[in-house]
């Protein structure tokens, strides 16, 4: 095998067409020993862009191999996109965490990753780019395949950011997740919600929950019903209810059965919208 | 791309260049132990579910068992060797000892590395950051009280 | 009801001036320079590995090695056929080193290769064919007792490895003549040790000095002695030396007998020292959990909160081969009626083979599993009488010079200052309101003087160096729980020297005396005491030597002999004189700690221990409603194990104690889908994280044992026995449910709440 750690984005897409299919991305690599080892690989989390996180014009935008680590210490993430923060600094372990990268995983499609979970939460897009230099742009909720396999072919394309909107005055969000330790496990349940209220009232909103599909998933339903109604005691209720209602889930050994599970999604779903729209209701600064 | 398995590695090891001929896709931890005999770093598990092949890649700790070789090229990397060179012991590891935060010991090595890793960024921690520094790395025998109690006392050493 | 003061001291974070000493190999692990197993590699070394059975229950019908043998690099190949073994155990003689015609778990042991390298091996393994006719196979151990079930093994029909009926006074009296019964049925998985050092084992084969072993034991001897009967060696020729050791808790008593087994096997057929590593997974799979339990528990109860009596029908889970089972189960089923005045008990206990992962032992061996029904009982009672669960437990937990229901032989005894120290605490007297609280009592013997009748104790030497140091040989080996620093003390106490200038050697069996080993809590009551007497024995006759030099008698303090004239003698000074008009032998102290024997009887009944150690935990948690999820926050551990040698070292016990005690509570423990170990890694198999543990409060009711050394007695097991009721009764008093099964997770909490069907 090869490893190559690029240092220009020209040199990563070279390398994937040299490669032929036969080699492939890597970021933090965490999941690397995990599967088999393909014949080459490309690190591109020395890149210069790749880590980077900045704000312009109304968007956010984190390079694809920010670790965990970074993104949850973040001034930026932390004011104003506090649902990443969160799912980034529970993931795994600090070792974990200060290697693991975002974008590997939204790419690594484990279908309850807490950075992923997150990043659908705050509505985020990937940018990625293909071996022909073809520039797409993908909600990251729409890049999961089948269970633990993404749609992002890593032997040709590239995933260089992920972008979303700041939450401004009057928005906030939330990441909960529950597990049976309290490091070094996989969630049961993870959610996010993020919430913009006007004169009191939801004006918009995103809530997520997982391990539900491939890939975290959008509850449609029970967002409409939140729609103009204020975060009171009676919609987070309405919320629980709603959310285990709204999706199907699997029960396994290792976790928990499908009815506790679902019981989570409506725990674990409600705490993070009322935590989110504690955050859009000013308690604290600008933002959240 | 080439077809040849290994490939020249060159990186910072405890202060001092080295130069390898290895198999990047090989760990880290392997290099570590069977190229460059540096045995201190432990292997439990081989998933980073353990923690205890614990050591600092650019000054962050790492599980070296998940850490392709490849990664550290041109990087700086530093081992439980590390500390205690020329008959001197880190203030980390007296800790350790006074506080009787070394039972088996095979922890001891990752988690004097996290706590290492720890005091170089925060040398101030409260209790529940230092949980949290060595939340990565199990140890089955001391429960953890001792060895936060040693993070805690070598963060106070440090203030003086 | 409220607290007394305990009138011995307690002490809280006891840093007692001159007891906190650390034995010097703490340096070499905590500078990453201990060599363990897996550090540790031999000239010429060839790499093994052992090909498993990847069904739970198989004929064996053809083991074709030809592809692997002719693999380069490979150079032994071993199948069960050609060994021509005789089966080996350690309770019953059940295993062969490789399976024959049957494979009885996914993981059994098929074939064995070694080759230059690890890589070879792996191919060779994968390289040789295997034909298996599968039949069925069965995992619950109630229903591999019913009629009908698949057997295991030919010569134990009924797939009944070990069973045991038991009454002992008139329980049916007891029941009769009771106010209240309670009753309840309780499971509790298989528990790994969860050692974070897989073993390894390298063996070389040696025309001269026979076989030597380099693997870290608990329990060198006894290996040895299985692994010389299994090979068809001479005791002599099989000897262990031991690396350092990643950890044990019981679970290196005998390890992984296979690995030893093969290892040497191997060695003896490539003529190369061979190393076998175990790989995590191979850890989980193949290793030796300590036995599942379904125990069925009443108790039969006076209005005042007296206990009149208690049945028990107890199934365990052997697993394909029996380790120790039998003998675990035996503690299991009886030890803890001992912890309180109990005139009546009547218990059936079976042991069932399944197609499961062969089983061993842990820590405790048992009286955890047990402590989780009785004391779940005693609340239940407690509950049903309205009584104080505190004064419930104070009324009948037992006393010094009590004779229990079986036999045991009750000294010196702290338990009931222990609950009230505990109790007052935790603050039972002052409660948070929601929060969840929770009691628990154990028992623990120091030793066994009935494990082997006429070996009931320990020997030890120790030896004056020509420099004035003094070595310490031991057959009691240290893996970190502090026995060797203890030792240390204890001879520097009787010999009036400082511990520094004292070694301990336990790690070779060619010079190390015997030991029964690290099991049982024996090593510092039993151990210790054959140390303190050794180094007296060494004193005086350093007293004796240092006479006949000087011709006046002598005294010694802080390592220094003065004589009556005034003269100075440093230790170095006598050694060489005796070396020399020896023609250079060293003095040597002789230590035989010689227990008297026991008047345990056929039944089983009978003083079973020199002393018993003795503790209560006291557990305050929070539930969180809305998921079932509790919050341990904080664990009080009040133990009577005599004076405390080494605080440091203690509290060091009770906190690690304390966290596996929490982590077979609240997560870990094997689970099995279809005979296959589900959770196999140690991300699955969940063991406490920093952050996963309460705050734990060691407390010492240090009330001096007139049997081991200087007063003391033994820690390392009892630390984890209470842990398990203290938290379920807590867990219960805050959620108004019991949980009886383990692990108390929160998806169990919430369901038993909610009402819900038990599902999955």
């Amino acid at each position: 095998m090869s490893y190559l750690i690029a240092s220009s984005l020209d040199e990563v897409l070279t390398s994937l067409r040299d490669g032929s299919g036969k080699a492939r991305v890597v970021a933090g690599g965490t999941d690397l020993y995990l599967q088999d080892l393909p014949y080459g690989l490309v690190d591109l989390s020395c890149l210069k862009g790749t880590t980077v996180i900045e704000q312009e014009d109304d968007l956010i935008s984190l390079g694809s191999a920010v670790t965990h680590t970074a993104a949850a210490s973040s001034p930026l993430v932390l004011s104003r996109a506090r649902a990443l923060a969160e799912g980034c600094e529970v993931i795994g372990s600090p070792q974990i965490r200060n290697i693991g990268t975002i974008g590997g995983n939204v790419v690594n499609a484990a279908p309850a990753a807490d950075a992923a979970v997150a990043l659908v939460g705050l509505g985020a897009e990937a940018v990625i780019i293909d071996i022909e230099g073809n520039i797409r742009q993908e909600a990251v909720e729409n890049l999961y395949w089948e269970y633990n396999r993404s749609l992002i072919d890593s032997t040709r394309e590239v995933m260089i950011s992920l972008q979303f909107k700041p939450c401004m005055d009057g928005e906030g969000s939330a990441f909960t997740r529950f597990a049976a330790r309290r490091a070094l496990a996989l969630p049961m349940v993870n959610a996010a919600a993020r919430v913009k209220l006007e004169n009191g009232l939801v004006k918009e909103i995103r809530l997520v929950a997982a391990p539900v599909n491939p890939a975290p998933t959008r509850l449609v339903k029970t967002e409409e019903l939140v729609i103009g109604k204020p975060v009171n005691d009676q919609t987070i209720s309405m919320v629980e209810r709603s959310a285990a209602e709204e999706v199907e889930v699997r029960g396994s050994l290792l976790r928990c059965s499908a009815r506790y599970r679902l019981h989570l999604v409506g725990v674990l779903v409600s705490r993070a919208l009322k935590t989110a729209a504690e955050r859009a209701m000013g308690q604290g600064k600008a933002g959240e | 791309m080439n077809n040849l398995k290994k490939q020249v590695l060159i990186f910072q090891l405890n202060g001092e260049p080295v130069e390898i001929f290895a198999d990047p896709a090989e760990s880290l931890l392997t290099v570590l132990r069977e190229k460059l005999g540096l045995y201190g770093t432990k292997a439990g598990c081989g998933k980073g579910e353990c923690g205890a092949c614990t050591v600092l890649l650019d000054d962050r700790a790492v599980n070296s068992c998940l850490v392709p070789a490849g990664k550290v090229q041109g990087r700086k990397v530093e081992t439980i060797e590390n500390l205690s060179q020329g008959g001197k012991v880190h203030m980390i590891q007296e800790e350790f000892v006074e506080k009787g935060a070394v039972q088996c010991g095979f922890c001891s090595p990752g988690m004097v590395m996290s706590a290492y890793a720890l005091l170089k960024e925060n040398p101030q921690p409260n209790p529940e950051q230092v949980k949290v520094a060595i939340s990565g790395n199990l140890c089955r025998c001391s429960g953890y009280k001792q060895i936060e109690e040693a993070i805690l006392s070598a963060a106070e050493r440090l203030k003086n | 009801m409220t607290l007394k003061t305990p009138e011995k001291s307690t002490r809280r974070y006891g840093k007692a001036e001159g007891t906190d000493y650390q034995s010097p190999e703490v340096w070499s692990k905590v500078t990453g320079k201990a060599v363990y197993g897996i550090d540790h590699a031999m000239p010429g070394m060839l790499h093994g590995k052992i090909l498993r059975s990847p069904y739970p229950h198989a004929r064996i019908k053809k083991v074709d090695t030809t592809a692997a043998e002719a693999l380069p690099g490979v150079r032994a190949v071993l199948t069960g056929t050609e060994l021509e073994s005789k089966p080996f155990g350690i309770a019953v003689e059940d295993e062969l080193p490789l399976a024959v015609d049957k494979v009885r778990y996914i993981g059994d042991e098929v074939a064995a290769v070694a080759a230059v390298d690890l890589q070879t091996a792996e191919r060779a393994i994968k390289a040789i064919k295997v034909e298996y006719e599968e039949l069925p196979a069965v995992y619950d151990p109630a229903e591999a007792l019913q009629e009908g079930a698949p057997q295991l093994h030919d010569n134990f029909p009924g797939n009944v490895a070990w069973e045991r009926e038991l009454e002992r006074g008139s329980s049916s009296a007891a029941f009769a003549g009771a106010d209240v019964v309670v009753e309840e049925s309780f499971t509790i998985p298989a528990i790994h040790p969860a050692y974070l050092e897989p073993i390894s084992c390298i063996a070389v084969d040696d025309p001269y000095t026979g076989i030597t072993l380099h693997t870290a034991l608990q329990s060198p001897d006894a290996v040895r002695k299985i692994v010389a009967g299994a090979l068809n060696y001479p005791l002599s020729k099989v000897h262990v030396n031991g690396p350092v050791m990643g950890g044990g808790f019981g679970g290196r008593v005998y390890g992984n007998l296979k690995v030893y087994i093969l290892s040497a096997m191997l060695a003896i057929k490539s003529g190369r020292p061979v190393k076998i590593q175990l790989t995590r997974e191979e850890e989980f799979t193949a290793g030796r959990p300590m036995i599942a339990a379904a125990i069925k528990m009443k108790m039969a109860v006076k209005s005042d909160g007296t206990i009149l009596g208690r049945e028990a029908d107890i199934i365990t889970d052997n697993g394909a081969y029996s380790g120790q089972a039998p003998w675990v189960s035996k503690t299991l089923s009886e030890r803890n009626d001992s912890v309180y005045r109990i005139p009546g008990i009547k218990t059936r206990v079976r042991l069932a083979y399944t197609n499961k992962i062969p089983t061993g032992q842990y820590r405790a061996y048992g009286n955890q599993v047990a402590n989780f029904a009785t004391e779940s009982l005693i609340d239940m009672a407690a509950k049903k009488l309205g009584l104080d669960p505190l004064e419930m437990r104070l009324k009948n937990c037992v006393r010094e010079g009590d004779i229990t229901v079986h036999g045991l032989q009750v000294g010196k005894c702290g338990l009931s200052e222990c609950l009230q120290a505990a109790a007052r605490e935790i603050g039972w007297d002052h409660k948070k309101a929601g929060h969840g609280y929770g009691l628990s009592v154990a028992i623990h013997a120091n030793g066994s003087l009935v494990f082997d009748k006429n070996f009931r104790g320990a020997s030890a030497l120790a030896r004056l160096e020509l420099d004035g140091r003094i070595t310490l040989f031991t057959g009691e080996q240290d893996y970190g729980q502090g026995t060797h620093g203890a030792f240390a003390q204890i001879a520097a106490k009787a010999l009036d020297v400082r511990p520094a200038q004292i070694t301990v050697e336990s790690k070779e069996t060619k010079t190390a005396p015997f030991s029964t080993g690290a099991l049982a809590m024996r090593q510092t009551t039993v151990g210790g005491k054959a140390i303190q007497l050794a180094a007296e024995d060494l004193r005086e006759k350093i007293f004796k030597a240092a006479a006949e030099l000087t011709g006046e008698p002598v005294t010694m303090k802080n390592s220094v002999l003065n004589t009556m004239s005034g003269r100075t003698l440093e230790l170095g000074e006598i050694a060489y004189h005796y070396h020399n008009n020896t023609s250079g032998l060293n003095l040597t102290g002789e230590g035989k700690f010689v227990p008297e024997e026991s008047d345990y009887d056929e039944s089983g009944y009978g003083n079973i221990s020199v002393a018993y150690s003795f503790a209560a935990h006291a557990v305050e948690l929070e539930l969180d409603k809305t998921t079932g999820a509790i919050t341990v926050n904080r664990l009080v551990a009040a133990h009577d194990s005599g004076r405390i040698v080494n605080h440091l070292t203690a509290r060091g016990q009770v906190y690690g104690g304390v966290a596996q005690g929490i982590g077979m509570s609240c997560f870990e423990g094997c689970l099995f889908d279809e005979g296959r170990m589900a959770n196999a890694t140690l991300a699955d198999y969940k063991i406490p994280t920093a952050l996963d543990l309460p705050e734990i409060d060691p407390l010492f009711i240090e009330i001096e044992d007139p049997v081991g050394p200087y007063g003391s007695k033994g820690l390392g097991e009892i630390v984890m026995v209470p842990v398990i009721g203290a938290v379920a009764n807590a867990a219960a008093d805050a959620a108004g449910v019991r949980i009886t099964d383990l692990p108390l997770t929160a998806e169990k909490i919430y369901q038993a709440m909610a009402g819900w069907e038990c599902e999955q």
